[in-house]
């Protein structure tokens, strides 16, 4: 693969990102720590025929980036925590009707307006489920500068490819950390884009939510010919309300099963040191780069210890999980929250003697104090 | 904890622009085929409040986006409140550059790290005539006391992230700053 050197931040990787991937509208509201994302692409995406529109707030922003997927057009929006809690409602719009979006979150301390300038991990359940109702949702965090541009390509060919919002995580450190990335160029991740599912039959034979029970709607562009209806009620296959029991069930079944049936093409994970390890820390986003480097530093000492590092959150890659935590007796789970992903780990595992090494006072986990905390296991 | 690092802490208050001579070293150290990175952390209070970047140059490949406390090689400092912040991270016996006029080491400092008092804003504003040029006296010296990136390079680096109307003015800052460390350090 043809690949470039970046220097460059997350937030603005994740903006070129969405351009390379195809993205043709952002509907934003700038938030820190996130905002350089919207500065970025609000300066890209005019110079390519695209539109980006700073709304009155998250809420008009979530809409009309839905809007514009409505229209067929890739859509991205960016934000942090007290956006993404504003966004909810319309996350779940967009999951009942499937529409494809990307949503970034980069994340700062919270709750409500937190610790808005300071890194946190504290979104990771609210990214399972932000908004009320049965949906699976998808998830990503990067852990790299590389993955801020290369997961949010990837959110852009899900998002497609399952017919709902993608989130990509961030976190303030990752989002505002400045340096080199590998990336591939803008050619190769064209090559990669794979547009949604189109239907070309005779308008009278479509519709678009008529399809396997594992299977994302089929929503042609508007103003194609194609005629349908888009509500957040249950409906049929038209898209029109409808509480007729059998075809309420198969909808909110199907939503469910459309990702838990392939999460397969979802899992994405990375393994470091893992091959010998003793020790397994698990850590994503910015607090698996002071877990290298801790690894590092107590493989230097005779400490086996190696990092799990999940790169799709929701779902999360569990059965891997699994697979480590029956050889393993020592498992530490860090994060920037009261654990999290650490529930997660125990119910993957299901073993309830999962260590932890939290912090939510806006600092970064230091390599140290992962050293510390490994020697006291 | 790499022994090839080096590690740098610049300090100030919101507004005064020592974010740039972060993104400057980072993006130079990778010219040479090396690894930079800069990271900032600030407060909601967008202007005034205490800020940090950290500076980390290494050749080899970098993970921890932070300085380790406790291991910082140099620290520049531009604003007291910052400097009583952050002073702690700096080894013992590490560098310490602070401007004289705004920044007030105790003795005991003094006895801890090696401290040189340098007017850098005084010098952006009076003798370069900018005081927006008060990243690049900053960038000047803690390169000439680091020896971290060949001049050169850091110069090219940095007039290509500055607009081309005031290459000659950060020209001027940047040999005043390396004037002065020199001086400082003799």
């Amino acid at each position: 693969m043809e690949m470039r050197e970046v220097i460059s931040t997350g937030n603005e990787l994740a903006a070129l990102a969405g351009v390379d991937a195809g993205c043709k509208f952002f509907g934003g509201y700038p938030l820190t720590p996130s905002s350089e994302i919207m500065h970025v692409i609000s300066d890209l995406l005019p110079k390519i025929g695209g539109t980006c529109i700073q709304m009155e707030d998250e809420i008009g922003a979530i809409c009309a980036v839905i809007g514009a997927g409505m229209a067929g057009e890739r859509t991205m929006t960016g934000t942090s925590g007290p956006g993404m809690s504003l966004k909810a409602e319309n996350l779940g719009l967009a999951q009942m009707a499937e529409v494809p979006l990307v949503c970034v979150n980069v994340m700062r301390g919270g709750p409500s307006t937190g610790l808005p300038t300071r890194v946190s991990q504290g979104d990771i359940l609210q990214s399972k489920n932000p908004s009320h109702g049965d949906y699976k949702s998808i998830t990503l965090c990067a852990g790299s500068l590389e993955e801020c541009y290369t997961e949010t390509v990837r959110a852009f060919n899900l998002a497609d490819r399952f017919m709902q919002p993608v989130i990509v995580l961030l976190d303030e450190t990752i989002g505002h950390m400045h340096g080199k990335a590998m990336l591939p160029t803008a050619e190769e991740v064209k090559k990669g884009i794979v547009p949604r599912k189109k239907f070309d039959g005779p308008a009278e034979e479509y519709f678009p939510y008529e399809c396997g029970p594992t299977e994302p709607a089929v929503l042609n562009p508007m103003f194609e010919g194609y005629r349908y209806h888009f509500t957040g009620l249950h409906h049929d296959k038209n898209g029109f309300p409808t509480e007729e029991i059998e075809t309420c069930r198969k909808l909110i079944q199907r939503l469910e099963d459309k990702v838990a049936m392939h999460e397969d093409e979802l899992e994405s994970y990375e393994e470091f040191m893992m091959d010998d390890a003793e020790i397994m820390i698990v850590a994503y986003g910015s607090v698996s780069l002071a877990a290298k480097e801790s690894i590092r530093h107590l493989r230097k000492e005779g400490i086996k210890a190696g990092l799990f590092r999940p790169i799709t959150i929701w779902p999360s890659p569990a059965k891997k999980i699994k697979e480590h935590t029956d050889k393993i007796e020592k498992v530490l789970v860090v994060e920037l929250n009261i654990g999290q992903f650490h529930a997660e780990v125990e119910r993957a595992s299901s073993r309830l003697d999962i260590d932890g090494l939290f912090k939510v006072n806006g600092r970064a986990i230091s390599p140290h104090e992962i050293v510390s905390k490994v020697k006291e296991l | 904890m790499s022994d090839t690092k080096t590690l740098m802490r610049f300090t100030g208050v919101g507004g005064q622009g020592v974010l740039l001579a972060g993104e400057i070293f980072a993006a130079a150290k990778i010219k040479t085929g090396g690894h930079g990175l800069k990271t900032a952390t600030y407060t909601s209070q967008v202007r005034g409040g205490p800020t940090v970047v950290d500076i980390q140059l290494d050749d080899e490949e970098i993970y921890y986006p932070y300085a380790n406390d406790g291991e910082i090689n140099f620290m520049l400092s531009v604003a007291e409140m910052s400097y009583k912040l952050f002073k702690d991270g700096v080894k013992p016996g590490g560098t310490i550059v602070i401007d004289p006029n705004l920044v007030h080491p105790t003795d005991e400092d003094r006895k801890t790290w090696n401290i040189h008092e340098i007017p850098i804003i005084t010098i952006a504003k009076e003798e370069v005539g900018n005081v927006i040029t008060q990243s690049v006296v900053a960038l000047a010296i803690a390169n000439t006391m680091m020896n971290a990136i060949d001049k050169e390079t850091l110069i090219e680096t940095m007039l290509s992230k500055v607009p081309a109307k005031v290459h000659d003015v950060n020209k001027t800052a940047y040999e005043l700053g390396e004037k002065y460390a020199k001086e400082a350090m003799a």
